[in-house]
């Protein structure tokens, strides 16, 4: 196992994408650095580099803002498939 | 002058004309505090992700456009006047790069305009089956404060 943990390299799917801005309003791009209760994905999990997670927090932020990403994911408020009418 | 973008969510429980007369209304706001409008996108009536003052749904609306970064104070002074708005979003296109992304932004919402005959075909049966259900909702919440 620790051989195989040493070939594993981390890479950040933006900086691949060569992504230079992201918009608040494409929703489905999001999903990515999104937990399933919708909570922002740490970097140490989705790999991302230090310039693109800056970039997706403050993406992710104004979605929040503009109600089209949840805040929170709550048993009491459960958000039944907020990505529906994403197609 | 600035490159913004502003997405405003309009009261769902309005009727079609009063949602295009709202969004006029705040199209206006923007040209006479100097703004110049480059181009506008209906995103359409949409749920929420979570409610607003209990409102489910909204009816999103997008403008670009370019103004002196003065005179956005009082476009959001404006804006928070205006009971008809859920929320609105600014923002700001400053460096650069977020010029070029606010042209290409622009560039992608004129093409969606520009071909509306072909989308509106596509669209066309969902959309109306969407529309009824939001027509009715707005009724049936016109007439239950007359009814008390």
């Amino acid at each position: 196992m620790a051989e195989r943990r040493k070939y594993k390299k981390r890479f950040c799917k933006y900086c691949e994408a060569k992504v230079d801005f992201m918009d608040y309003k494409d929703v489905g791009a999001l999903r990515f650095s999104l937990s399933e209760r919708y909570k922002i994905m740490p970097r140490r999990l989705t790999g991302n580099c230090k310039r693109h997670q800056d970039m997706i927090s403050t993406v992710i932020k104004r979605a929040r803002a503009a109600a089209l990403v949840p805040y929170t994911v709550t048993r009491k408020a459960v958000v039944t498939a907020p990505f529906e009418n994403l197609r | 002058m600035r490159n913004y973008e502003n997405l405003v969510i309009v009261k769902p429980t309005l009727t079609a004309e009063e949602i295009q007369a709202s969004v006029k209304a705040i199209e206006d706001i923007i040209t006479s505090n100097g703004g110049e409008i480059a181009v506008t996108d209906a995103m359409g009536m949409r749920k929420l992700a979570y409610p607003i003052d209990k409102n489910e749904r909204g009816y999103f609306h997008v403008i670009y456009y370019t103004v002196a970064p003065s005179a956005i104070t009082e476009i959001e002074r404006r804006f928070r006047i205006n009971e008809d708005l859920l929320r609105f979003v600014t923002i700001k296109y400053d460096t650069n790069r977020e010029v070029i992304a606010f042209n290409k932004l622009v560039q992608k919402a004129q093409k969606k305009s520009e071909t509306p005959a072909k989308e509106e075909v596509k669209t066309e049966a969902p959309a109306a089956q969407a529309e009824a259900p939001v027509a009715e909702a707005a009724a049936e919440e016109a007439v239950a404060p007359a009814a008390e």
